[in-house]
């Protein structure tokens, strides 16, 4: 089943008489549970492709189907609910809410879903017990290293169990190890929970990682290509870690 | 909605120093709204009391039409009816008859014209303070036969006449039946009130000695009447004109006796909106100002908020939770420095002797005792949170419209 339909996408940023064709004509189909990453060098359309996605831009022409819905004519409070209850988003800068704890930065998430109380911190303990940080979840952002933030992230972003999550180079701002960790726990979150994700990324790492690869330039598909996902690849670069 | 209040909260305490300015500002307003409102609220009560304790009473029973002319020919006899009606009210505390009628005082230097108060000195003691205003250091004191051929003047009309306690006046009216009578008096004592205007007009003489110059026997122009309070004055005025129910008198409460009086508080009650006024154009761009400036700080995060799903419309509530947040701090902290203020202030009082001739023009005491009322408090909390809400409206519509895309790009 198709969780991402596009067809002929097309998006043109028009700017001082100067017009950028940042996509053209797209065509994307992806399937549930796909471990997809999208790939490209900067200026490709990666990012554009996603925020299309996640219904924080409007395409100029062409489809864009995202969990049944097509994106084209929702309105901004049909975007928000949608992209509370169908995406999880994570960042490359980590972005969680500095004023609240590693717990209440997951359960935010819930609380807009208007979760109960007791059931939204027993799912969060449990999401940030599952990504390593049983033991973190009282500590505000700025008392987390940079993984431990972006697991966090992670968490955020899985916590309400969403059909698509979106990363947008996660890994950008860790080191090898922890981008390793964290696509480690991505990837078995993948299998286990058979939520789609789709990354875009520069980070061969990622790219080893990815059950499906597509590469842009220029705005087009240049290569799509489906794959074992490469975790000898990644043992190999970080020589020591073991295997969940 | 907690997770916003609280999220609202939090985010007041990320710039400490900027939040703490404005509830600064916010406290330094409400205080000095509420020193204001309590200094009004003190001269209004003294302005009241002075009246009422001087010429009104809190009622008083005339024949019909006597509070406009004053004409001594308008009289009535106090009968057992009406001494039984009052006896029987039991938010009666006290009253005292009186003769009320216009002449003139001349002495070896001077004349004035004056009011002439007949009274009951041992009756007249718990219906008003004339003689707590005598001045002992005088040499004088109080009335107390009703029939001795004493007057008792106030001391501005003592310099004016050029007249000293012992020193002999010639009082000259017209009877009731509309001749000229004349009488000798010595002067007793003198008085000084808070109200200067009366000091220059009123004069008081025994009652049995005014109604035998004015030829009315046992008739007089009024009873004064006081109540337990001021406040439940128009209530007991009813209940003793239906007990009464005499269509040749009339029943009045110091509100229908002084509307200029009511008048002045009703004009200085809506002063108070000027107060407000001042407190609302200090407090409103300190706090849209330092919401703003929040705002552009956390662009980047509003959009990352708004990217994971928060709606606008929550966004809007996180920012006026911020602001209810900010004021009610400020208000808080405000009201409880002006509940501590108003009370030491209602022991000591606020000397303002300086203004001492204006504030005996005004009917009020040189010393004023602020007060605050439940009313006042409650007044001061909406005006506050009103201020903030208002000042919080566009900050809140500029983050609730921030576009996700935007600021997520935005550093």
């Amino acid at each position: 089943m198709a969780i991402i339909d596009i067809n002929k996408l097309v998006k043109i940023y028009d700017g001082n008489s100067l017009e950028v064709r940042a996509l053209n004509e797209v065509d994307l189909r992806v399937e549930k549970g796909e471990f997809t990453a999208i790939a490209g060098p900067s200026g490709s359309g990666k990012t554009t492709l996603l925020n299309l996605i996640g219904g924080l831009d409007q395409p100029t022409h062409g489809s864009l189907t995202v969990a049944g819905k097509d994106l084209r004519n929702m309105s901004v409070r049909e975007l928000s609910d949608m992209r509370l209850n169908n995406i999880g988003f994570i960042f490359q800068a980590y972005n969680l809410i500095p004023v609240l704890t590693a717990l209440e930065n997951v359960e935010y998430i819930l609380l807009l879903q208007g979760v109960a109380k007791e059931e939204r911190r027993e799912r969060s303990t449990r999401i940030l017990e599952e990504v390593g940080l049983g033991k973190e979840i009282n500590r505000r952002p700025k008392e987390l290293s940079g993984g431990q933030q972006q697991r966090v992230a992670v968490a955020r972003a899985i916590v309400s169990e969403p059909e698509l999550v979106l990363a947008d180079e996660p890994t950008a701002n860790l080191d090898q190890k922890t981008g390793a960790g964290l696509l480690d726990l991505m990837h078995d979150l993948n299998h286990r929970k058979n939520i789609t994700f789709i990354f875009s990324t520069h980070d061969s790492m990622v790219m080893d990682y990815a059950e499906r690869l597509i590469h842009l330039s220029d705005g087009r598909i240049v290569s799509d290509e489906k794959k074992k996902s490469s975790r000898e690849s990644r043992e190999r670069k970080t020589p020591g870690k073991k295997k969940k | 909605m907690k997770t916003f209040i609280m999220l609202g909260w939090r985010n007041l305490w990320r710039q400490k120093r900027r939040s703490l300015v404005v509830i600064l500002s916010i406290t330094l307003g409400v205080l000095m709204m509420l020193l204001a409102i309590g200094i009004m609220n003190g001269m209004i009560a003294q302005m009241l009391d002075n009246s009422i304790s001087t010429k009104l009473g809190h009622i008083a029973i005339s024949g019909r039409g006597f509070s406009d002319t004053m004409r001594i020919e308008n009289n009535f006899f106090p009968d057992d009816r009406i001494s039984t009606a009052l006896r029987k009210e039991k938010d009666i505390v006290a009253f005292a008859p009186r003769i009320k009628a216009y002449g003139m005082i001349q002495s070896g230097e001077a004349s004035r014209g004056v009011m002439i108060i007949g009274v009951l000195p041992s009756s007249e003691i718990n219906v008003s303070k004339i003689n707590e205003f005598t001045l002992p250091d005088e040499g004088g004191r109080f009335l107390s036969d009703p029939d001795a051929l004493d007057i008792l003047i106030s001391k501005s009309l003592a310099d004016k006449l050029d007249v000293y306690v012992g020193d002999r006046v010639v009082l000259m009216l017209t009877d009731k039946d509309n001749e000229r009578a004349g009488v000798g008096l010595t002067v007793r004592g003198f008085f000084r009130t808070p109200v200067e205007d009366y000091d220059n007009m009123v004069v008081y003489m025994g009652i049995g000695r005014l109604q035998t110059l004015t030829n009315l026997g046992g008739n007089i122009s009024e009873i004064t009447i006081i109540t337990k309070k001021k406040e439940i004055a128009d209530s007991v005025k009813e209940r003793l004109s239906r007990a009464i129910n005499d269509p040749s008198l009339e029943v009045l409460s110091w509100r229908d006796m002084a509307p200029f009086l009511v008048k002045a508080i009703s004009l200085i009650d809506k002063m108070l909106l000027i107060y407000y006024a001042i407190f609302f154009i200090t407090v409103v761009f300190s706090i849209a100002n330092t919401l703003i400036m929040s705002i552009m700080e956390r662009f980047h995060e509003i959009g990352v908020m708004k990217s994971i799903g928060t709606r606008p419309s929550q966004v809007f509530f996180i920012v006026m939770f911020e602001a209810l947040n900010l004021g009610a701090v400020g208000l808080v902290i405000g009201l409880g420095a002006g509940f501590l203020l108003m009370l030491f202030l209602s022991f000591t009082g606020i000397d303002l002797s300086i203004f001492m001739d204006a504030m005996r023009q005004w009917g009020a005491g040189s010393v004023i005792y602020p007060f605050m009322t439940a009313r006042d408090f409650i007044i001061s909390t909406v005006v506050v949170e009103l201020t903030t809400i208002i000042a919080a409206i566009y900050p809140a519509v500029k983050a609730a419209r921030i576009k996700p895309l935007d600021a997520l790009h935005y550093v």
